[in-house]
């Protein structure tokens, strides 16, 4: 007799595939000053971040800035919140630094016991390098969320979810797609 | 003309430190560029080296906001996570891919698309190659793709982040890749 395994895709689950978030204007606009502190951290030293003069010589006519420095941005913890890194602390002393950490335009929890959050991978699409003034607004999906079964025969869940990124001109600039496992 | 990732990985992580790719800035204002036609099914690209510290890991949490302990706490990292150490960001990794692919298409071709996995955990002391290696080429609305399998592997050779990716090259006496890019038509 096999036992059965019970499966972690329930009718709750699979309802949160295609959610989508609010649009999110990010704290603040592309500045040099932040493109600076990520391109050293990066350590991308490409004169198009910081040079105008050369910046003007290529195709984009002004200095641009890495594609997905604005996904960093979108998920700036606002000023105008209650701290959440604190609270975080004051809830559980232990805490990880980020699970209870409420960022802009999150979404839902997905309704789950699997618990252990794992990054799976990540997908970009590139469409536009940001501008230095640029405001960014973004938009979270759960995009797809699927069921696999692990050696040990647990059912475990991979959750994708996109987010899209967008200037002040709704010009698109990227798209991201994050999958994580829960196990 | 770059070192095969195989003979790389024969060498000590000393040596593969010593044979970093990853351009200056120099280098990237003077980038001549490479052509749809210029290029080969099996082709390597330049293998950047990265050496991360504790305090580059530092840097990179404070620049993106990131909190989480595991990038810089040890003592949360070894005893809550069990982990062997503080970890390289996932983050971080996924922002060389496309400075990675700019780097290579530079001055007037585009870092497309790309997607890639997390596997491994990466450690301050591991020596980080980034590579990539062309799989096939196509012609299509004016504009050279270019498929490409790329990873960051550790001096002693484990794949911490197996993927692929698409990027655009000029043809010769082609037209501009346009800018805003707008993907071909199928």
């Amino acid at each position: 007799m096999t036992q059965q395994t019970q499966t972690a895709l329930t009718p709750e689950v699979k309802a949160m595939i295609g959610v989508t978030g609010d649009v999110v204007e990010a704290w603040g606009v592309v500045d040099a000053e932040y493109l600076r502190r990520f391109t050293q951290a990066v350590m991308d030293p490409d004169p198009r971040y910081w040079d105008q003069e050369f910046a003007k010589t290529t195709p984009y006519g002004e200095i641009i800035t890495p594609p997905i420095m604005v996904s960093y941005m979108a998920s700036r913890i606002r000023p105008d919140q209650e701290d959440p890194i604190t609270k975080a602390f004051e809830e559980d002393p232990m805490s990880d630094g980020i699970g209870r950490v409420s960022r802009p335009g999150s979404l839902p929890r997905v309704p789950t016991n699997l618990i252990r959050v794992l990054n799976a991978g990540n997908e970009l699409e590139i469409y536009k390098y940001p501008s230095i003034g640029d405001k960014v607004f973004s938009q979270h999906k759960y995009s797809d969320i699927r069921e696999r079964v692990g050696r040990d025969g647990s059912p475990f869940l991979i959750v994708t979810t996109e987010t899209t990124y967008k200037n002040q001109k709704d010009e698109l600039l990227c798209i991201t797609r994050a999958s994580s496992i829960r196990r | 003309m770059t070192i095969a990732l195989e003979e790389l990985l024969k060498l000590s992580a000393e040596e593969i430190w010593a044979r970093n790719e990853r351009p200056t800035a120099q280098q990237l204002r003077d980038k001549q560029q490479t052509f749809y036609e210029d290029i080969d099914e099996g082709m390597e690209l330049p293998k950047y080296i990265y050496r991360p510290t504790p305090t580059h890991l530092f840097r990179w949490s404070a620049a993106i906001e990131n909190f989480h302990r595991i990038h810089y706490d040890l003592d949360f990292g070894l005893n809550h996570d069990k982990n062997p150490s503080i970890l390289v960001h996932g983050s971080w990794k996924q922002s060389v891919v496309p400075q990675y692919l700019k780097d290579w298409t530079l001055p007037k071709g585009w870092p497309w698309k790309a997607q890639f996995e997390h596997r491994a955990m990466l450690v301050p002391g591991d020596v980080l190659i980034m590579w990539g290696r062309v799989t096939g080429k196509q012609e299509k609305g004016g504009m050279g793709l270019i498929d490409l399998e790329i990873g960051m592997k550790t001096h002693d050779g484990i794949e911490s982040m197996p993927g692929s990716a698409t990027v655009v090259l000029p043809l010769k006496g082609g037209p501009d890749i346009p800018y805003p890019f707008v993907p071909p038509k199928d």
